[in-house]
C-alpha cells in the first residue's frame, strides 16, 4: 500500500512544453485559514488533519521546542507529529493538563502561544487569528482523539507538481490537497511544512510561496501528515534552452536521459574525453588501479575504434576489479574487525575478516549475480538442513584444515549477522540491514516521525521484527545444539576453558585432525527483545516490510528469507536503486540520489529517469553487476573531460563532466606504490592483488599503527566502516595527506633509489658504478675467485699424493666454481653495459616514463623543457629525476581522479 | 550543490550563518545570556590543551582517592601524604605532585557503567557514551575545528605525543586527525617527527627547489581550481604542509635538546617525562592540542608493585606520573602558559576497590563505577578536591560526576560551548556533549 502512495507522490519530470495543471481543488474544502478566519465558526477541527499538523506548523513540535525529548516546560510533544496517542496524552497529562475542557479559554494551550500566560516560545500566532480558532474549536468540540479513528492519507497532491522559473523575484504560489482514503480531499496549504533543498534556486515561505532567487535546478520539499513531496524546480543556466540547445549526440540511453535533463537546464555537456583521459579514469574507478606506463602507450597507439569498450571488458576480467569491488562491498556490509571479535572459533589464525572478504571477492570474481551475493549475506545457513551439529562441525574443520577448501566455498557468508553492534540489539540489525542494502537511512524513525520521508516509529519498530528471531553464529554452538557441543568440548577435553585459552587451544586441536566446534546462525523459535533496557519502543508481533505487506514473523521458517524474497521482487523500490546508485557514485563523485545512502522522500534524485531506467536495466539483467558497470562506463556521459565549459562549470549533480575527485585510501596508497615502483614490480601490482591495499580485508577506526599501509590508509580516511554510512569512508583533502606525500618516510622512500624503486633502476642505468647489489655481486666474485685458488692448490696437491679420488672431486669443485664466478661476472657485466642513446636521451625518455607512470599521459612540451632543464641543473641526474617524479605524485593531478 | 538538512530541517547554511556566533540554534541573544551566565568563556582564542591520557584504567584508591580506614580487603598497602594545600591527602607515591596540589584539582566520584577499555577509552576520550550509530569527535578535533581560524598554518594544530587511536575524529572527519609523532622523544636529542622533521638529509634549500618544480609542473587544473572545494583545499593543504616542513618554527617546536638543562631537569628521562616537556615547547609555539600517554595502568596483579615501583621491565607507574606531570604543571606556569593551557588527565576507569586475590600481592579488576579525573589550566581553581566516594570508594557518595559533566567543564575551560550543535553526515543534529553539565566548583 505504501509503495503505491510512494509511486503516486512521485513526480513526473517532462517540463517540456509543460502546460500547468490548474488547480482541481473543486471537490476539495476550502482552505482552514478560510473556514476558520472569523470567530463564530461551527465546525470541529480533527486533531490528525488539522490540530497536529498545525502543531508542526506552529513549530511546536519541532526539537528545540516541545518535540524535545526532553519536553519542554514539563509539556512534550512526539517530534515532528505522528504519534497522536502520545501527543493527545501529554495534552492531557494529570499533573500539567494543557486543555481545560470546562473553560476552552483557559487552556495552556491557547493561552501560551499568544503569550497570554508567559511563553518561553513567545508568540505563536494572534488571538482570534484561524490558527486560534481552530485550537479554541477543537477544545470546544471536547478535545478528542479516537486512535482507531486515524485516517490513511491516499496522497498529497501539489499543484504545479514541477516549476519552471525564468528570472529572479519570479513568484509562484504552491497549493496541497490531501486526498483521505474515504476520498474526502481539503485544501490544507496552511496546515504543510515547506522547504527548499536549495534556496540559492527557489526561497519558499511558510505559505507555500516560491521565488526565484538564482539559476540552477533542485526541489522543494512538501510535508503533511505522513506525506513528504518533492517538487522539482529548474530554472535555466543559460538560455541555451529548446530550440536553442546546440546538437549534442546522445550514444546511449544513459546518455540520451542525461541530455535531456541538461537540455532544461541549458547546460552544455563537455566534450567526449581524449584517450589517456579515459584510461586512467576507468581504471581507477573500475579496478582501483593506476595503468602502467607500458599499458597507456599500448591503448594510445592501439587504433581499434572500439578499443574503449574492449578495455572496459578486459578489466572488468581482472583480479583488481574483483577486489575494488569487494572492498566496496565489504564497506557497505560492515566488514569490521572490531565487531567481529571473538565471534570465530579460529579467528586469530583465520580472520573473520578475510573469510567475508574471500567469500565476496570469488562471488565477484564469478560475477555471481547481486541478489544472491545479498542472499547468502543475510538469508542463508551454512548448516544445511538434516545434517547434525557434528558433522557440520566436521565440515567447518575441513573448510579451515584442508588447503583446497575455503570459506568461500560455503553457500552463506554468516558474519555479517554476527556483527557485534548487531548483537542483541534489533534496532541495529534493522537500521544496518536498511543502509547495507536499502541505502535508507531509517535510523531516525526509531524514536520519531521520520523527517523527510513516510516513516513513522510504527513503521521501524514492525520492520525491525523481521531481524529479531537471528541468533547469529557465534563462537559457542546454537542452543539446540547445546549437548552435542557438549559432548564434542568434552571429547576435545577443553570444558569450562576461558576465551583466551580457547583461542589458542582450538587451531591447535583444529591442525592435529580434531573436529572443533563452530557456530551457526539459526533462527529462533521466539521473537527476541533488545538486551538494552535503554532502548525505548513500542512492541509489537508482526513484522511489516517498508512500504509493504504485514506479515506474522513468528508464522513462518525464517523471516530472513521473507525480507530476501521481498527485496529482489521487481517492484521493489529501494534494492536495485540502492546498488546502482551507489555504483553511480563511485563513478561521478555524486549519486543521482546524493548522498547516495540515503534514499528519502525529501532527497530525491536529479535524475529520475536515469535512476529508474539503470534500476529497471539492473533488474532485468537479473542483478548482473558488470551490467551496470559496462553501461554507466560505456557511456559518453561517463568519458566526457573534466574540462569545463561556461555552461556546466558549476555543475557537479547534472552529469554534464567529470568532476575531479580525491582516490579513496586504498587506491591512492596502490597508486604511489605503483608509480614509483620498478617496472617489473609496477606490472606485478598492477595484474595482480598480491600486497595491495584493495585486497586488505578488514578495517576499523581503532586499529591504526604507525607502520605500513594502516598509517596511510587512515591517513587517506579509509572506511572505518563503523556507524551504517557511506560517509565512514572519507574523501577530503586534509592536511596530513599532503604531509604524508611530501615528506613521510615511507613515500620518500619509494621515491628515492632503493631496492625495487623506479629510481633504483635509473640509478643502474645513469650511473656505471657499482651500486650496492653490484658490490654485493662483486664481492661474491671475490669470493669465488679465491676459493677457487684454493681449491686449485689443493688439487696440485692431490695430484702430487695421486690420491685419483679426491683428484677427479676437487676438478669437479673446480668447473663448478669456474661456472658461478663466470656468472657472477656477466651480471656485473649486464648492469655496467652502456645503452646507446646519449645521456640527455636517456633522461628525457626517463621524465616521459615518470608522466605514464604517475599522471598516465605523456608531458606537454612546455612541461617537458621545465623537467629537463630541472634536471640539468642538478648536481646529479638521479637525483634530479628523483625530484621529477617526488613532483609528479604532489601534483594535484595525480592524487585525483578526473 | 545540495544543502543537506538536519532532522529540523535547518540547512547547513544556516549553520554557517550562526557559527561565528558560537553555535547552531543559538540566537545573538541566547548566546549572550550565556556569556553572561559563564557559559562561554571569552578567551577560547588564546586556549591551548593538553589531554593526558592512562590507559589500562588506574586504580583510583591507590592515587588520588585513599581509604586509609577502609577495610583490609578493600585499602590496598599505599599511605595517603599531605600535600601543599591543607585538607587534601594524596598516595605517598606521588610526593611531586603533591607539592604542587595548589595548581589542579582532583575530581572524585566520578562514575560510568562501561567496564570494557575500548568503550571507557571511547567514552573518557569525547564526553559522550558511545552509540553504534555515531563516532562522536574526541577532545582535539573538536577544540581544533573551533579554533580554525586562529591556529598557526606552518604547525600542526594537533599532535599526539606517541600516537592517539582513542581521540578519533569521528564525524568531523579525517581532517581533524592528529599529527601521530609515532615515538616519544628521547633527552637531550632533537626529535624526528614522521612528516614533520627532514628525512634523509635533504637540506630546506632542497626542499625549496623541488617545491619550486612541483608548482610549475602542478598546472593543470590552475584554470578551475576556484570553482573545486577539492581542488583548493589540496592546494592550500599542500601550501601549509610545505611551510610546516621548512618552517624553523615547526622544527624547534619539536627539538627538546633546545631547551635548558634547567628547564629539562626536572622532567626526569623516562619517556612520559620526556613527552611531557615536548608537550610545554609544542603549547609554547603554538600548538592547539596535544595527547600525551602514559599506559600500563591495567594491574589486574601486582597492583601495588606496579604502581610504585615496576616490576623490572618498566619503572613505577606513579613515579613516572608523578615526574611528569608535576614538570608539566610546574613548566607551564614558568613558562606562564598554565592560565591559557587546559589540561585533563584521565584513564577509562577506576578499579575494583576489593582487592582481588589470584596473585600473591592481589590485584585490582576494571571498575567504571567510581574513578577520578585531573582538570589545571585555564580558568581552573587549583587545590580542590571536589566530589566524594563513599568510605570504601566504590561509588559517589553523593552524586557524583559523569564523563559528560567532566567533559563540559573541560570544554568550558577551553572556552568553548559544550552545548554547542553539530551536525553528523547523517544530517543529525549533535551537541558536542551530550548529557553534561559545568562543574562550577572547579572554577569558582
Amino acid at each position: 500500500m505504501r509503495i503505491r502512495l510512494i509511486l503516486s507522490l512521485a513526480i513526473c519530470m517532462t517540463l517540456v512544453g509543460a502546460s500547468w495543471q490548474t488547480a482541481t481543488a473543486d471537490d476539495a474544502i476550502a482552505a482552514i485559514n478560510q473556514r476558520f478566519a472569523s470567530a463564530d465558526v461551527q465546525e470541529t477541527p480533527n486533531f490528525q488533519k488539522h490540530v497536529v499538523p498545525l502543531f508542526g506548523r506552529l513549530g511546536c513540535n519541532g526539537r528545540a521546542c516541545h518535540g524535545s525529548f526532553q519536553g519542554r516546560g514539563g509539556f512534550r510533544l512526539s517530534l515532528f507529529g505522528y504519534d497522536f496517542q502520545a501527543d493527545h496524552d501529554a495534552i492531557f497529562n494529570e499533573d500539567s493538563p494543557r486543555v481545560d475542557r470546562e473553560n476552552p479559554l483557559a487552556s495552556l494551550i491557547l493561552a501560551k502561544p499568544i503569550d497570554e500566560d508567559v511563553h518561553e516560545g513567545g508568540k505563536r500566532y494572534e488571538k482570534d487569528s484561524w490558527q486560534f480558532h481552530v485550537i479554541r474549536r477543537w477544545i470546544e468540540g471536547g478535545a478528542e482523539f479516537k486512535k482507531e479513528q486515524v485516517q490513511k492519507l491516499t496522497e498529497l497532491k501539489i499543484v504545479p507538481n514541477e516549476i519552471l522559473l525564468s528570472k529572479t523575484g519570479e513568484e509562484v504560489q504552491v497549493k496541497a490537497i490531501a486526498i483521505w482514503e474515504d476520498g474526502s480531499q481539503e485544501d490544507v496549504t496552511p496546515l504543510c511544512r515547506f522547504q527548499s533543498n536549495d534556496d540559492q534556486v527557489a526561497e519558499i515561505d511558510q505559505n507555500g510561496l516560491v521565488t526565484a532567487t538564482n539559476r540552477g535546478d533542485t526541489h522543494l520539499v512538501i510535508s503533511y501528515d505522513k506525506a513528504v513531496v518533492p517538487v522539482p524546480v529548474i530554472r535555466p543556466v543559460t538560455d541555451l534552452v529548446g530550440d536553442k540547445y546546440p546538437q549534442v549526440a546522445a550514444r546511449t540511453k544513459v546518455d540520451e536521459l542525461v541530455i535531456e535533463k541538461l537540455r532544461k537546464l541549458g547546460v552544455v555537456p563537455s566534450e567526449v574525453c581524449g584517450d589517456a583521459e579515459f584510461l586512467r579514469r576507468v581504471r581507477l574507478d573500475l579496478t582501483g588501479t593506476l595503468p602502467t606506463a607500458e599499458e597507456v602507450k599500448a591503448f594510445l597507439t592501439d587504433e581499434d575504434s572500439n578499443k574503449r569498450g574492449k578495455k572496459v571488458d578486459q578489466l572488468l576480467e581482472t583480479p583488481a576489479y574483483a577486489a575494488w569491488w569487494t572492498t566496496k562491498l565489504c564497506d557497505f556490509t560492515g566488514n569490521n574487525t572490531q565487531n567481529l571479535n571473538n565471534v570465530s572459533s579460529v579467528g586469530r589464525e583465520h580472520p573473520p575478516t578475510q573469510d567475508w572478504y574471500d567469500w565476496i571477492y570469488r562471488r565477484v570474481e564469478q560475477n555471481v549475480t547481486y541478489d544472491k551475493i545479498v542472499e547468502g549475506i543475510v538469508a542463508s545457513n551454512n548448516m544445511p538442513p538434516g545434517q547434525s551439529y557434528t558433522e557440520y562441525c566436521k565440515m567447518m574443520s575441513d573448510v579451515y584444515r584442508e588447503d583446497d577448501k575455503s570459506y568461500a566455498d560455503l553457500p552463506a557468508m554468516e558474519y555479517y549477522w554476527s556483527r557485534r553492534d548487531f548483537n542483541n540489539n534489533m534496532e541495529a540489525r534493522a537500521i544496518g540491514f536498511a543502509y547495507s542494502f536499502m541505502g535508507l537511512r531509517i535510523q531516525c524513525a526509531q524514536c520519531h516521525k521520520h523527517p523527510f520521508d513516510v516513516w513513522s516509529k510504527d513503521d521501524f519498530h514492525q520492520f525491525k521484527n523481521f531481524f529479531a528471531r537471528i541468533q547469529p553464529a557465534a563462537r559457542n554452538a546454537p542452543r539446540e545444539y547445546r549437548d552435542e557441543y557438549n559432548k564434542l568440548v568434552k571429547e576435545l577435553g577443553i570444558e569450562g576453558k576461558r576465551n583466551n585459552e580457547l583461542q589458542r587451544e582450538l587451531p591447535a586441536l583444529l591442525k592435529e585432525g580434531k573436529t572443533i566446534p563452530f557456530g551457526a546462525i539459526t533462527t529462533s523459535n521466539r521473537l527476541l527483545r533488545t538486551n538494552n533496557p535503554d532502548e525505548e519502543y513500542p512492541k509489537f508481533d508482526d513484522g511489516k516490510l517498508l512500504g509493504g505487506d504485514v506479515v506474522d514473523v513468528m508464522k513462518v521458517d525464517d523471516p530472513r528469507k521473507v525480507v530476501m524474497d521481498w527485496l529482489r521482487g521487481a517492484d521493489n523500490p529501494f534494492f536495485a536503486k540502492a546498488f546502482v546508485n551507489r555504483t553511480w557514485a563511485a563513478y561521478f563523485n555524486a549519486g543521482i540520489v546524493n548522498p547516495p545512502d540515503d534514499l528519502n522522500l525529501a532527497n530525491p534524485p536529479s535524475n529520475k529517469a536515469l535512476l529508474d531506467h539503470l534500476s529497471k536495466g539492473f533488474i532485468e539483467s537479473g542483478f548482473d553487476m558488470k551490467w551496470v558497470h559496462r553501461t554507466i562506463a560505456n557511456s559518453d556521459t561517463y568519458q566526457r573531460s573534466w574540462q569545463p565549459n561556461d555552461t556546466n562549470k558549476l555543475d557537479e549533480r547534472n552529469f554534464s563532466r567529470a568532476v575531479p575527485r580525491r582516490l579513496p585510501a586504498e587506491v591512492a596508497y596502490d597508486a604511489i606504490q605503483q608509480a614509483t615502483a620498478s617496472n617489473a614490480k609496477a606490472k606485478s601490482l598492477c595484474d595482480s592483488i598480491d600486497g595491495r591495499a584493495i585486497a586488505i580485508a578488514g578495517a576499523s577506526a581503532r586499529n591504526g599503527g604507525n607502520n605500513g599501509p594502516a598509517f596511510a590508509l587512515a591517513v587517506f580516511g579509509k572506511s572505518t566502516r563503523e556507524s551504517n554510512c557511506d560517509c565512514d569512508r572519507s574523501s577530503e583533502p586534509s592536511l596530513l595527506q599532503t604531509v604524508f606525500l611530501q615528506n613521510d618516510r615511507d613515500v620518500l622512500g619509494l621515491v628515492d633509489a632503493n631496492r625495487g624503486t623506479w629510481l633504483d633502476g635509473v640509478a643502474r642505468d645513469l650511473k656505471p658504478q657499482p651500486t650496492t647489489d653490484d658490490a654485493a655481486t662483486g664481492r661474491k666474485s671475490a669470493s669465488l675467485e679465491s676459493q677457487l685458488k684454493a681449491a686449485e692448490t689443493q688439487l696440485q696437491r692431490f695430484k702430487k699424493a695421486n690420491n685419483e679420488q679426491q683428484v677427479a672431486k676437487a676438478e669437479r669443485r673446480i668447473s663448478q666454481l669456474e661456472k658461478q664466478l663466470n656468472e657472477s661476472n656477466a651480471s656485473i657485466a649486464k648492469v655496467t653495459t652502456q645503452p646507446h642513446e646519449s645521456a640527455d636521451e636517456k633522461v628525457t625518455s626517463y621524465i616521459v616514463d615518470a608522466y605514464l607512470r604517475t599522471l598516465s599521459r605523456y608531458p606537454q612540451q612546455s612541461e617537458l623543457t621545465r623537467s629537463v632543464a630541472y634536471v640539468q641543473e642538478a648536481n646529479d641526474p638521479v637525483e634530479g629525476l628523483g625530484d621529477i617524479l617526488w613532483a609528479l605524485i604532489n601534483t594535484k593531478e595525480f592524487i585525483v581522479n578526473h | 550543490m545540495r544543502i543537506h538538512k538536519t532532522c529540523d530541517g535547518v540547512k547547513r547554511r544556516d549553520f554557517l550563518k550562526v557559527g561565528v556566533l558560537g553555535g547552531a540554534g543559538l540566537s545573538l541573544a541566547s548566546y549572550l545570556r550565556l556569556l553572561e551566565a559563564g557559559e562561554v568563556a571569552e578567551k577560547s582564542r588564546g586556549m591551548s590543551a593538553i589531554f593526558v591520557n592512562l590507559p589500562g584504567g588506574p586504580s583510583h584508591m591507590d592515587t588520588f582517592d585513599l581509604k586509609p580506614n577502609a577495610p583490609t580487603e578493600f585499602r590496598g598497602t599505599f599511605n595517603p601524604i599531605d600535600t601543599n594545600v591543607p585538607g587534601i591527602q594524596i598516595s605517598e607515591h606521588l610526593p611531586k605532585l603533591a607539592g604542587c596540589m595548589d595548581k589542579f584539582v582532583i575530581l572524585r566520584g566520578v562514575s560510568h557503567t562501561l567496564g570494557a577499555h575500548a568503550l571507557g577509552q571511547e567514552y573518557v576520550n569525547c564526553g559522550s557514551r558511545p552509540l553504534p550509530s555515531l563516532e562522536y569527535p574526541g577532545y582535539g578535533a573538536v577544540v581544533v575545528k573551533e579554533t580554525e581560524q586562529n591556529n598557526p598554518t606552518d604547525l600542526p594544530s594537533f599532535v599526539a605525543v606517541p600516537n592517539n587511536t582513542q581521540q578519533r575524529p569521528g564525524f568531523l572527519g579525517v581532517k581533524y586527525a592528529p599529527l601521530n609523532t609515532g615515538d616519544t622523544p628521547k633527552a637531550g636529542q632533537p626529535f624526528s617527527v614522521r612528516g614533520i622533521s627532514l628525512q634523509g638529509g635533504l637540506t630546506v634549500a632542497q626542499v625549496e627547489k623541488r617545491q619550486g618544480l612541483l608548482s610549475d609542473l602542478d598546472a593543470t587544473f590552475r584554470a578551475v581550481e576556484e570553482d573545486s572545494q577539492l581542488l583548493e583545499g589540496l592546494d592550500r593543504f599542500s601550501e601549509q604542509a610545505h611551510s610546516i616542513i621548512t618552517s624553523k618554527r615547526s622544527r624547534d617546536a619539536f627539538d627538546i635538546s633546545k631547551e635548558s638543562p634547567a628547564f629539562a631537569e626536572p622532567f626526569g628521562a623516562d619517556p612520559f617525562g620526556l613527552s611531557c616537556l615536548l608537550a610545554t615547547r609544542l603549547v609554547e609555539s603554538g600548538v592547539r592540542f596535544i595527547t600525551l600517554q602514559l599506559g600500563g595502568w591495567d594491574t589486574h596483579q601486582d597492583n601495588w608493585t606496579r604502581l610504585s615501583k615496576g616490576n623490572g621491565r618498566s619503572p613505577g607507574l606513579l613515579p613516572q606520573l608523578d615526574t611528569g606531570l608535576s614538570s608539566l604543571l610546574n613548566g607551564l606556569e614558568q613558562k606562564g602558559l598554565l592560565e591559557s593551557t587546559a589540561i585533563f588527565v584521565t584513564g577509562e576507569f577506576g578499579r575494583t576497590p576489593k582487592i582481588n586475590t589470584r596473585s600473591a600481592e592481589g590485584g585490582r579488576d576494571h571498575y567504571p563505577r567510581c574513578m577520578f579525573m585531573l582538570q589545571a589550566g585555564g580558568s581552573v581553581r587549583g587545590g580542590q578536591a571536589i566530589g566524594e566516594s563513599d568510605e570504601k570508594a566504590s561509588m559517589p557518595a553523593n552524586e557524583g560526576f559523569t564523563p559528560d559533566d567532566v567533559a563540559a567543564s573541560f570544554y568550558h575551560n577551553v572556552g568553548i560551548d559544550p552545548a554547542k550543535e553539530y551536525q553528523t553526515n547523517t544530517g543529525r543534529p549533535i551537541t558536542i556533549v551530550r548529557d553534561g553539565s559545568v562543574i562550577r566548583k572547579m572554577f569558582a
